[in-house]
């Protein structure tokens, strides 16, 4: 390689301070561009090794402190006006990236050092493995600076989706870490660069923390060095074009559980509502793992296969067939088998081989359940879901959880998890890949504490989700409060901005004491990157993501506030079909019973007719007596536009 | 010999009236010097007088320094006479900004020994610079080291001269040597050099005088002198109390200055001693000779140290 730039540092080693196939020593004059994280390349007699400076030191040539003191005869103030300056270096040591050849492995030579440039840092990095060729696989992360110069960083999907690795985390401080615009900003650069050759790509993410995640879909204003590091990159700085977000009721059933609700953004704002059958899927997610012995779970496969979502007969109990399909229906239920039991009298403890004592407790469990997931469990039993099947390509869904209780967090967590990964078992998703993005992992996989379903889940998922395409990226602030495996099984780790006592345990010890005073100072929107390609993590500066943030969201769209029933089904109305007006709604409410209505407004909303009102008021029905006219799942004329209710 | 505490032995000594002292390093890093008194003149007064300097002052840019190095190694014997190999380097550094750069460097290898020991070497010290020891007397292992040492001695001298020189002749700047003016009468009649030495081998007084020469105190110059010079090359000389040497030595911290006799006068000496009192600083150790040595010297030396070794 001829270098039109002089060399910056010289290779140096002692026995003491030895060159390694691994480390180097180099020094370099007192005023050079390199510092802590720059690249840099040794070039002698054919061999080239890329280094990543890992420490710097300077000394002089001063043998005690106290012959400083004597020099200027305990005046500090002499000391600095001394006639002459000593004789002091600047020393780094810096961490082997790469040698060229590869074998025979030796330690590296004593030659000249010169800062990487942009061809350097592909080669260093050994992104010339996956970004040259015609079926390229890098997607930009951030871009390299150091001494001027700004080289653009890539991962390799294949390690960062699967198959080869999969998975990212990462860690740091809250708010300066900017954890969270960096998985906004990495999506959006999958979304641009993900190759067509490896197919189609999704992204769930659920929002468990305020607006965090409530305004992918709205462009932010970026400044000039923003959009110069998107044009750098080869990113165009837009928002995500295809964004669905789904929140469960509040316990009011109609006003939705968000603080994305004003307005302007509920035509792609949808309720995550699911039926009993659903959630007793999921039952064990729930239920106290000592609670579920084997008899409480026989129960429960019992109420699953044979009670919930169809007739059930038992002239014992009721001349009338149960139709379980919603907590009430299951309480009926229940109420009936202990008032059987009750006549029965003393002494009777079975029923059907249940003992009336687990019969007590599963029913107390799904109670617990329904009061803790209230809004999210629909009444009629109908759910609404994300689009099984149905997702499209670079198509993002966001799960709003953080408004509710963590027992319902856990059970849509799990649901929402197991079901991407069984259709991603059948290859049926929509999509070959989705990455599934949970903020706050230590919340859900903590490192210490129960070995929950959610938990056992997310390690099964880092573990085994590679090979299927279903890709974890998570954020927390305390990498070490989160189980070591889950963040083990992430190929790419990063590293924004980091406490030094997280920097203290133990996970953190190949860190150089160096980069670690980096990491605990780093500005925001730089990151430390681990990679698979890259035998050291690097450092790289990323741009603000091109969606608004939360804070400018909630000012630009400030949540609505909850509604008195009636507004609130408007509202829903209004989300299906703008010309709805409110005040034909709120006449149509009048006097009808709030489950009738909710009903309703789920027929609808599952239907999609082209006139909803119409639709809507017909599901209503009329207003004789208030009872249940809207019929029951599995009819199918609610299911079709061509039927009585039609037009 | 048993063991005996020399600290108490020093402190009885001085009780009864005498000068502790400790051992002082050789000043020349191997050069050879013969210990004399050399009566001089004195220029300044009628007695040998001792003045503050007063307070230390900054050398104004910029200011150079010279100094040279030497080694050298045995390499093999011709029948009994000796072929010694020797490096010698010299150098000029100069200082701007309070920092030193280098501006000039010589280096030389040359090989010494008797005339017939170098034809007996033969074309294996071909490419050498060679210089012949005398052949009077037969060959004497040990004589002929010692006279291989001197011919060494004169051969960096030389060197000294010739980047001195050199330097003089792209510079008009103030120039410090390590040593005496005196090897060179162009050197000596020089208005802008000044000499510098740390040995005391030869002492320009004797007697009382000689007692008050070596309790100069710290800060202070003995009156100028008219050193007696063998050579042609008449210079003025003062010494000079560079660190406070009571519980030390006699010679600690005390240095000799030459001069050209046109900076001989009282203020002029004054002021070089000033400036030279700056030059304490930074300290020039680890060498064992820091309270002698100026950091502008050592540096000199350093620097050849670390060229010689660099390629040794
Ligand atoms: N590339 C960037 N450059 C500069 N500032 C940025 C960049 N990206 C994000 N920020 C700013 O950093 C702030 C915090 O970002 P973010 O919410 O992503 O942090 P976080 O690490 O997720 O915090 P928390 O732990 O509280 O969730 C935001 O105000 C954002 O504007
Ligand atoms: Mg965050």
């Amino acid at each position: 390689m001829l270098e039109s730039h002089p060399p910056v540092g010289r290779v140096v080693a002692t026995e003491l301070k030895p060159s390694t196939p691994h480390q180097f020593y180099f020094w370099t004059a007192r005023e050079s561009p390199i510092g802590i994280g720059a690249i840099v390349r040794v070039e002698e007699q054919g061999r080239v090794v890329f280094g990543v400076v890992t420490d710097g030191f300077a000394y002089s040539d001063l043998v005690t402190p106290m012959h400083a003191v004597i020099g200027a005869d305990g005046d500090p103030v002499a000391a600095g006006i001394e006639p002459t300056t000593r004789a002091e270096i600047r020393l780094f040591s810096a961490a082997v990236l790469r040698q060229m050849p590869e074998e025979p492995l030796q330690p590296v030579p004593l030659g000249p050092v010169w800062l990487a440039s942009d061809a350097d840092v592909v080669l260093a990095l050994r992104m010339d493995s996956y970004t040259t060729g015609d079926r390229p696989t890098g997607i930009p992360i951030g871009l390299y600076a150091a001494g001027g110069l700004e080289s653009p960083v890539y991962l390799d999907c294949d390690f960062l989706l699967g198959p080869e690795a999969a998975h990212l985390n990462i860690t740091g401080v809250s708010g300066l870490a900017t954890k969270t615009s960096a998985v906004e900003f990495l999506l959006s650069s999958i979304f641009q660069t993900f190759p067509r050759h490896k197919g189609s790509v999704a992204a769930l993410c659920f929002n468990v923390k305020g607006p965090d995640l409530c305004f992918l879909d709205q462009p932010a204003a970026l400044n000039e060095e923003d959009r110069r590091l998107y044009a750098k990159l080869g990113l165009r700085p837009e928002p995500f074009s295809n964004v669905r977000y789904y929140a469960p009721f509040k316990g009011d059933g109609v006003n939705l559980n968000t603080l994305r609700t004003h307005d302007a953004l509920a035509a792609n704002t949808e309720p995550l509502v699911w039926g009993l059958h659903e959630v007793l899927d999921y039952a064990e997610v729930v239920l106290n793992r000592d609670d579920v012995d084997a008899k409480a779970d026989a129960f429960i496969d019992f109420l699953g296969e044979r009670v919930v979502g169809r007739e059930y007969r038992d002239e014992m109990l009721r001349g009338k067939p149960f139709l379980v399909q919603s907590f009430a229906d299951l309480e009926e239920f229940f109420r009936a088998i202990f008032e059987f039991m009750e006549v029965l009298g003393k002494g009777a403890e079975v029923w059907k081989t249940h003992h009336l004592a687990t019969i007590r407790k599963v029913r107390n469990r799904l109670s617990n359940i329904s009061t803790r997931s209230k809004g999210l469990v629909t009444d009629d039993g109908v759910a609404h879901d994300l689009p099984w099947g149905r997702f499209a390509d670079r198509s993002v869904h966001v799960v709003d959880v953080a408004g509710l209780d963590p027992l319902a967090q856990d059970l849509v967590f799990a649901r929402i998890v197991s079901k991407l990964r069984e259709h991603l078992e059948r290859r049926d998703l929509g999509v070959d890949h989705v990455v599934v993005f949970v903020d706050e992992l230590n919340k859900y996989a903590p490192a210490d504490g129960a070995d929950t379903y959610v938990r056992k889940m997310l390690l099964d998922l880092s573990e085994r989700g590679r090979y299927l395409g279903l890709v974890l990226f998570s954020a927390q602030q305390f990498r070490s409060q989160v189980q070591r495996r889950v963040v083990g099984n992430a190929g790419t780790g990063i590293y924004g901005r980091m406490d030094m006592d997280e920097l203290a345990t133990p996970g953190y010890a190949t860190i150089s004491p160096a980069t670690k005073i980096k990491l605990a100072t780093l500005p925001k929107g730089e990151l430390m990157v681990r990679h698979p390609h890259f035998t050291q993590p690097i450092f790289v500066k990323f741009p603000r993501p091109a969606v608004l943030n939360s804070r400018e969201g909630i000012e630009r769209f400030p949540p609505a506030t909850d509604l008195p029933f009636a507004e609130a089904v408007a509202r829903q109305m209004r989300g299906l079909d703008r010309r709805v007006a409110t005040d034909a709604v709120c006449a149509l409410l009048e006097g009808r019973r709030e489950d009738d209505v909710r009903r309703a407004l789920s027929a609808t909303r599952r239907e999609r007719p082209a006139d909803a009102y119409a639709f809507f008021a017909a599901c209503l029905g009329r207003r004789v007596n208030g009872e249940v006219v809207v019929p029951r799942r599995g009819i199918p004329a609610v299911r079709r536009a061509d039927d009585s209710y039609g037009r | 010999m048993p063991a005996t505490n020399l600290a108490h032995l020093r402190r009885v000594l001085a009780v009864r009236g005498l000068t502790p002292a400790s051992v002082i390093p050789d000043a020349s890093g191997g050069r050879t010097e013969e210990a004399c008194v050399r009566p001089a003149r004195l220029v300044e007064g009628d007695s040998l007088a001792w003045r503050p300097v007063g307070a230390a002052e900054p050398w104004p840019d910029p200011l150079a320094f010279l100094d040279g190095i030497q080694r050298s190694e045995l390499i093999a014997y011709a029948g009994a006479a000796p072929i010694v190999v020797g490096e010698i380097a010299a150098a000029v550094r100069e200082r701007a900004g309070r920092r030193l750069t280098t501006v000039l460097t010589e280096r030389r290898v040359i090989a010494i020994a008797r005339p017939s020991a170098l034809a007996a070497a033969g074309d294996a010290l071909d490419g050498l610079e060679s210089v012949a020891l005398p052949e009077d007397e037969p060959p004497h292992p040990v004589r002929d080291l010692f006279n291989a040492a001197r011919a060494l001695d004169r051969a960096r001298g030389s060197l000294e001269l010739l980047v001195g020189d050199r330097f003089r002749r792209q510079s008009e700047g103030w120039l410090v040597v390590d040593g005496s003016l005196t090897e060179s009468p162009g050197w000596a009649a020089d208005p802008r050099m000044l000499g510098i030495s740390k040995s005391h081998a030869t002492l320009p007084f004797e007697g009382a005088e000689l007692e008050r020469y070596l309790r100069l105190p710290y800060g202070h110059r003995s009156s100028v002198y008219a050193p007696e010079t063998r050579s042609l090359a008449p210079v003025r000389a003062w010494a000079l109390r560079l660190w406070p040497w009571e519980g030390k030595d006699l010679f600690h911290g005390l240095v000799r200055i030459e001069v050209a006799p046109v900076n001989g006068s009282t203020e002029m000496a004054d002021l070089l001693a000033r400036r030279l009192l700056a030059e304490r600083a930074p300290l020039s150790t680890p060498d064992p000779r820091w309270d002698r040595l100026l950091y502008g010297i050592h540096s000199v030396e350093q620097y050849l140290r670390a060229q010689v070794r660099g390629t040794a």
